[in-house]
């Protein structure tokens, strides 16, 4: 039986991980669960480790370790520390010797996706049997390459076998906050069920829950998400950058959001983004003038 | 036909066959009589036997009630007619006449009459009061087995076994017996006596129609309690309805259906049925006027003998083989359910209505379910779902089944439903916005769909389900019959179970942290994570609950609300004449709904349980405010109080002394108990009060008990350990005076005082004991004399050994002067505050802050009230007019190599939704968006010339930073990039369009507000820096109609105006100091100029007096009148402000009398020209000039091809297509 399934004993851990409170993960009592669960357990805090920047210890936790899920770990964490190139060697190892390992494909995928590599990261992740995880991050590839049509089957596809399950949830919002119109509130239900119930609610989900609400137009409630979200993890750098794109929507002043993010995550897509077009316009400008000078 | 399901039963008892019942028609009693001779009394609603009445020999079969007197007739197989009282509890008298079994027996609605049929094959009208027998009426051949009156109407009718109904008519006996009553005896007498011989040929009662048609005997017949109607039940089975007019009446149908002997029948008093009961073990309820089947219950085991409706509310009973049943035809709880302030609710009409709590207000219909379920079953269950306004709603017909339905938005009378989802099941509530459950108890499946209806995942619930209710986010509380699941959808399995027998009703707090599961008997209070807090048991059937604010749980019984605190504290608020069901408490008002259906506001007592709240809180200022405010008093509050070791509380609101000396001595209050107890004065208070003192150390009030007690040891003893040596010497001389020696030695012990003891032993004759004493204490000269005195030599006394002389211990410390400090007072905040001891609890200021707080709220309205003035201007029309424009302008061909960044290296990739922009739109802003850069630029060069686009860059970003979300996804990838639309209902990608920050209206309140404020405090940089701005932005933008552009269009000239003149007004001010311009002719003449050019521009009035004013003044200083006379006559035929036109005609009046200018200008006040905004200098009107192509300023032809200096984007004299801002 998938141990993920509702039926299962760490069905708590995967929803916790899935709902970004990481925390809750590593905090969660591992002692009871059956010992085939020990391993997925073991992972699912490791990884809600990796997310809480503990990407060194994780490291060596599992250094030497010869299970491929550890190994795929491994590769998360070296990633995750920023050696790229170690994690991708590791990840590709793993896509060929163990492609038919969940945590594997998961992680491996992860790290192949982050690295740029979107198709090796699908022909990995195409090979799941019912491994949720991998139709979520096959669903976030789609939409990073902007297929959101791929995307929408695979989730259509993922909601005959998986029905409500969290990440299927999930996985349907984020299509909807590409496909926009009606879905827009309805993938606001499902972040704000996440969000608002104290029980689910993460800094994560209340992004989330902000950035429908952006895309609704409700800029006045994407505010408050946004602030209770900073008030969280003041320094959750998508949070910033969304709360920017409030603030320039909104007309008011960026700045100090702009100095505060750039602390935060120099490298934050945004910034990245804007330097590049930022650029651009420079170069693109450079191309009329006037027939007379001043 | 239906099975039994429906069947709602209020009551049933267990006795031998049950041939006649009568409802009382006030009070919830039933009266039945058995084949085994008893009469009993029942109280259905308790389900209690009052009385049981056994007078009778034989089988009683018709029982009824007097509608006024507390009466009740019977009538048996022993030929007689017992009248009872069932307040004496005796039967008061029998009239006998009869010659066989009576059958039925009933009294007239207003006339002190009794109709009774016998199978002696008469109907007899008695009159109960002179106990005589008015008519007998004869005419059926065989028994009559039934004669009811009209309720209105001079009739009877009967029913026989010679297969006839009879009416008669009884006119002539009313007329007979309602003469003018100055009738002596003897003519009452013989008018008695003239009735017996009326018998034979009489026109008291004739036979008005023979209804012939069923064709065996009639068992039992009754008349439309308002219509002209008669339904009769015979043994053919069959159950007949005639109709009559004044002269005739005739068989209207039949309903067939019972199988076995039809023994009752009769009309629904309210609605258009008819109910029926038989040997075949059914009752069946009929459509009176389809004549069709609507229902029928069937019993196991039991033949009906007899059925009876209550004449008032919905309640009906059966008469069986073992006994009685009290049953309803119809749940009468109006489907309802509350969110936040508005109840919405289904009347008996079907209709769905909302009531609003704040304004008190009915809605009109919101919708009518006029075709949900059969006619007859009202809806079960309403859930509201405020995201979508949508209902389900859930009906018991067709065997269970649910219909989800959008609200209109507003009601305008009965609609039926445009669109709805139905399906089979139970019970159907929402769980989440976009989802909710149903569960089907047959087959024991929960459903959780979604708002298409479509199940997005099922499972089974535990065995044996119910019902199942909201659980809190993402859960659903399941009801078994002998346990309350907490059951977790995600995780398709019970997170918790509480065993908690029949639970009906859930009812969650308005925090939701606590549900009350109401059974018919129980209130048992959970958490949301179903832990029980307390339970209660009511003897009454609760009927319904509701959550205070607070956290007080208000429920309704039968005839009863009642409160109950989260610790199972609980008492009664108030009694209710009817049922009703309870939707809302907000203050003193207990809103709820009638059985009518009705909305209904109960006033209450809320002070009670707020109390007990707020003690159990330990809220004392509420508690101070309930105590200064209400009349809280009675010996339940003070018990209670004591009960819940609240006594210094209670001591609060009691006067009398004795429980006020109990409380202060429970609670330590010693001064009050000090006060009490001297004012009952009584040796019992005393000790205790002592013994209390005593334990805090008080010694001074211990001293005074021990006084008046006259415990005078203890008094002593209490004076030595606090080391009061005079009072204890006082005490020895007390002792002294009472002669009471051994007091007085303790005393003098106490006191260390030898003397005094070997005198007192001396004066009692114990001299070997007063020798001692000298002895032991070294008082030789003492000793001698005690040897003297009594003739001793010393040799001769044998002495025990001696040790050392006892000495009282030395005083440390004077404790009597003042009391140790005590046990700690238990003087609460709150007697303090009673006191008046804690500041701001005063009750003073609390209008002052109501009305802050109102303030407050206007305020709040206007903001929302403005913003949503806001919105509605905002347009939103832009959806149809994305696709057909595309080829109308010059859409620059995206260029795939650039745009498509990621293109290159992901195969597979789709282009962007910033890509669909740029497609989609021919606006400059939505490639900017896109990030499109080039092909932006591209359109603003064709649009209006724009050549220099630094001055664009920060709006570039802006538009392209507010494009994109970034949305946190899997862990350890980067965010989703999301696309933010201003077309936020659009999902056709080919209409998508981006966001834009600072549309028109934006700035048309912010920055050009801006401008105009830095314009008027003379801030003339920023002011330029702004309407650059605001040109920019424009630029840059996109709005939603024609007439937007039109607005727009106006925006970018006045911009460009202020623009302009600003501009010009720097410049004069760069031309350098006062004194050097004075020095300078050249310079001087340039700032004369510019100040005139100043007031050129089309700037708002009052800007423009602003300028006047100042050039106004600088032509004066330079001696220019003409000048200034011109700009003064402007300023006065602009109006305005009275103090400018003060000034204004000051100069008017000074220049006026020398109207030359000394400094010649180049300004013709009479010619008609317009500033070069490069230059500053006039173009006259008639020569050539150039103009921007975006913000329309003028150029002389020389400045053709240089950068705009308004904008400093476009090119002058370039002229495009014009800008686009609405495709």
């Amino acid at each position: 039986m998938d141990p993920f399934s509702a039926e299962g004993e760490l069905i708590n851990l995967h929803n916790h991980f899935h709902q970004g409170q990481y925390q809750d993960v590593v905090d969660f009592d591992t002692a009871a669960l059956s010992p085939e669960n020990a391993l997925p357990a073991r992972v699912l805090q490791l990884r809600a480790r990796v997310a809480l920047g503990q990407a060194d210890d994780v490291l060596a936790d599992v250094q030497g370790e010869a299970e491929p899920e550890l190994e795929a770990v491994a590769a998360l964490a070296e990633q995750a520390r920023g050696d790229a190139a170690a994690a991708l060697k590791t990840a590709s190892r793993l896509a060929a010797s163990a492609p038919a390992n969940a945590t594997v494909q998961t992680l491996a995928g992860t790290v192949l996706q982050a690295a740029g590599r979107s198709e090796d990261a699908l022909a990995l992740l195409s090979q799941h049997q019912g491994n949720l995880e991998a139709v979520a991050l096959i669903v976030q590839i789609h939409l990073q390459q902007n297929r959101t049509d791929l995307a929408l089957k695979e989730v259509v596809a993922a909601r005959r076998w998986a029905q409500d399950s969290l990440l299927v949830n999930l996985a349907e919002s984020w299509v909807g906050l590409r496909l926009g119109g009606e879905k827009y509130q309805q993938a606001f239900y499902v972040f704000e069920e996440l969000a608002q119930a104290p029980a689910t609610s993460s800094v994560r989900s209340l992004v989330s829950q902000a950035v429908a609400e952006l895309h609704l137009g409700r800029t006045e409630e994407a505010q408050v998400a946004l602030e209770q979200a900073l008030k969280k993890e003041p320094a959750f750098a998508d949070a910033i950058a969304d709360l920017l794109v409030l603030s320039v929507i909104t007309g008011k002043d960026t700045k100090e959001l702009t100095s505060s993010l750039e602390k935060v995550d120099a490298q934050h897509p945004l910034l990245t983004d804007l330097a590049e077009k930022s650029d651009l316009f420079d170069k693109a400008a450079t191309k009329y003038k006037a027939k007379v000078a001043a | 036909m239906q099975a039994s399901s429906g069947m709602l039963t209020k009551f049933e008892s267990k006795s031998s066959r049950a041939k006649g019942i009568a409802f009382h028609p006030k009070r919830p009693w039933i009266l039945v009589s058995l084949h085994s001779s008893t009469i009993q009394l029942w109280d259905y609603r308790m389900g209690t036997l009052i009385d049981r009445f056994e007078e009778h020999d034989g089988p009683v079969r018709g029982v009824d009630f007097h509608k006024t007197q507390p009466l009740f007739v019977s009538g048996g197989d022993d030929y007689k007619i017992k009248v009872w009282s069932y307040q004496t509890r005796r039967c008061l008298f029998t009239l006998n006449g009869h010659l066989d079994y009576i059958r039925t027996v009933f009294f007239h609605h207003e006339l002190p009459w009794i109709v009774s049929a016998s199978d002696d094959q008469t109907i007899r009208i008695w009159n109960w009061q002179n106990r005589s027998l008015l008519c007998t009426m004869t005419g059926h051949n065989h028994y009559a087995m039934c004669a009811q009156f009209h309720p209105k109407e001079d009739l009877v009718v009967s029913a026989s076994l010679d297969q006839s109904v009879r009416v008669w008519d009884i006119s002539g006996l009313r007329k007979k017996h309602s003469a003018p009553t100055s009738m002596s005896f003897e003519d009452q007498v013989s008018r008695a006596n003239a009735n017996q011989t009326d018998m034979f040929g009489n026109t008291d009662a004739v036979v008005k129609f023979v209804l012939e048609g069923h064709d065996r005997g009639v068992n039992w017949v009754a008349f439309h309690p308002t219509m002209p109607l008669i339904v009769s039940a015979g043994d053919d089975r069959l159950i007949k309805l005639w109709r009559m007019s004044e002269t005739k009446a005739w068989e209207v149908d039949t309903c067939r259906g019972h199988f076995q002997n039809a023994n009752g029948a009769l009309f629904h008093p309210h609605q258009d049925l008819i109910l029926s009961a038989g040997e075949d073990k059914t009752i069946r309820v009929w459509d009176l006027n389809k004549r069709t089947a609507v229902n029928s219950f069937k019993r196991e085991n039991d033949r009906f003998w007899v059925i009876a409706a209550h004449p008032e509310i919905n309640l009906f009973a059966a008469g069986h083989d073992n006994g009685v049943m009290v049953f309803k035809l119809e749940r009468e709880r109006p489907a309802s359910t509350v969110f936040q302030n508005t109840l919405f609710y289904i009347t008996k009409e079907k209709h769905v209505r909302s009531y609003d709590f704040q304004k008190n207000v009915e809605s009109p219909t919101l919708l009518s379910l006029k075709k949900l379920g059969s006619s007859w079953v009202p809806p079960r269950t309403l859930s509201y779902n405020p995201a979508e306004r949508s209902i389900l709603v859930t009906t018991t017909a067709d065997g269970g089944s649910y219909e989800l339905i959008n609200l209109p938005r507003d009601g305008s009378g009965a609609i039926e439903p445009t669109e709805s989802k139905r399906g089979q099941g139970n019970s159907a509530i929402f769980v989440a916005r976009n989802r909710f459950a149903v569960l089907n108890t047959t087959s024991q499946t929960v459903d959780i769909k979604d708002l298409t209806n479509n199940t997005t995942r099922s499972f089974k619930p535990p065995i044996g389900t119910s019902d199942i209710y909201f659980g809190g986010t993402g859960n659903l509380l399941i009801i078994a019959p002998t346990a309350v699941h907490l059951y977790d959808i995600q995780q398709k399995k019970t997170t918790a179970e509480l065993s908690v027998n029949g639970v009906k009703y859930v009812v969650w707090s308005n925090d939701g942290l606590y549900a009350a599961l109401l059974s018919k008997h129980n209130v048992t209070i959970v958490t949301k994570a179903l832990e029980q807090v307390s339970t209660l048991h009511e003897t009454i059937r609760i009927k319904s609950a509701t959550w205070d604010d607070a956290g007080v749980l208000l429920y309704s019984t039968l005839n009863h609300v009642k409160y109950t605190l989260l610790n199972g504290d609980n008492g009664i608020v108030r009694t209710l004449d009817q049922t009703v069901y309870l939707v809302r408490v907000k203050g003193r008002s207990v809103y709820c709904l009638d059985r009518a259906s009705k909305p209904k506001i109960l006033q209450v007592d809320p002070t009670e349980y707020r109390f007990k709240l707020a003690l159990v809180k330990r809220n004392y200022e509420e508690m101070l405010h309930i105590i200064q405010n209400s009349s809280l008093v009675g010996q339940s509050i003070i018990s209670y109080l004591q009960k819940k070791g609240y006594p210094e509380i209670a001591l609060q609101f009691v006067q009398d002394p004795t429980t006020r000396f109990e409380l202060a001595i429970e609670c330590g209050n010693l001064e009050v108990a000090v006060e009490m107890a001297k004012q009952l004065d009584r040796p019992k208070l005393w000790s205790r009060l002592s013994t209390e003192a005593l334990s805090h150390g008080n010694h001074s009030i211990v001293e005074m008990c021990y006084q008046k007690q006259k415990q005078f040891d203890k008094l002593s003893f209490l004076y030595l350990t606090t080391g009061d040596e005079s009072k204890l010497s006082r005490m020895a001389k007390i002792a002294e005076h009472r002669g009471d020696f051994t007091s007085r030695f303790q005393n003098a012990l106490y006191l260390g005082e030898v003397e005094d003891r070997i005198q007192m032993f001396k004066e009692i004759d114990l001299y070997p004991l007063a020798y001692m004493t000298a002895k032991f204490n070294g008082l030789e000269d003492e000793c001698q004399s005690i040897l003297e005195a009594t003739g001793l030599t010393e040799d001769q006394l044998s002495l025990p050994k001696l040790g050392a002389p006892l000495t009282p211990p030395k005083l440390v410390v004077p404790t009597y002067k003042a009391n140790w400090p005590t046990k700690a007072t238990s003087q609460s905040f709150f007697e303090k505050a009673l006191l008046g001891q804690v500041e701001g609890l005063s009750l003073d200021d609390e209008p002052n802050a109501a009305t802050s707080g109102l303030g407050l709220d206007d305020v709040a309205e206007d903001d929302a009230a403005g913003k949503r003035n806001g919105a509605l201007a905002e347009p939103e029309e832009d959806e149809d007019a994305a696709g057909w424009d595309l080829g109308d302008d010059v859409v620059p061909e995206v260029e795939e190599g650039f745009v498509n960044v990621e293109s290159a290296d992901a195969g597979g990739a789709g282009s962007s939704e910033a890509d669909l922009w740029a497609r989609n739109s021919p606006l400059a802003v939505d490639h900017v968006a896109g990030g499109s850069f080039e092909t932006a630029m591209q359109l603003l060069n064709r649009q209006v010339g724009a050549v220099n686009f630094t001055p664009l860059k920060a709006r570039f970003l802006e538009v392209y930073q507010a494009s994109k979300t970034y949305l946190p996804a899997s862990a350890g990838l980067l965010a989703l990039v999301n696309y933010v639309r201003r077309t936020v209902e659009e999902s056709d990608p080919r209409k998508v369009l981006p966001i834009i920050p600072r549309d028109l209206e934006y700035l048309a309140t912010n920055d050009l507000q801006r401008g105009y404020d830095s314009m008027k405090t003379n801030k003339l940089e920023d002011g330029l820096e702004v309407f650059k701005g605001i040109l920019y932005a424009v630029l840059i933008n996109a709005v939603g109609s024609e007439s937007e552009v039109t607005e727009a269009k106006k925006l970018i000239t006045s911009a460009s105006e202020y623009a302009v003149a600003m501009a010009i007004e720097l410049g004069r001010r760069k031309l350098g100091t006062t004194d050097v311009i004075n020095k300078n002719p050249q310079l001087l003449k340039r700032s004369l100029e510019l100040s005139a050019y100043f007031t050129i521009p089309k700037i708002q009035v009052p800007h423009r007096q602003i300028a006047l004013l100042n050039a106004m003044n600088l032509a004066m200083r330079s001696k220019n009148y003409n000048t200034a006379l011109s700009f003064a006559n402007r300023i006065l035929a602009n109006g305005g402000a009275s103090k400018t036109l003060e000034t204004a005609k000051k100069t008017k009046a000074q220049c006026e009398r020398n109207p030359h200018d000394s400094v010649e200008i180049e300004f013709d006040q009479f010619a008609e020209f317009e500033i070069c905004a490069a230059s500053h200098t006039p173009i006259y009107s008639g020569t050539a000039f150039e103009e921007c192509a975006f913000d329309g300023s003028k150029y002389h032809t020389k400045f053709k091809g240089t950068v705009c200096a308004v904008c400093g984007v476009c090119e002058v004299g370039k002229h495009g297509s014009g800008l686009k801002l609405f495709a």
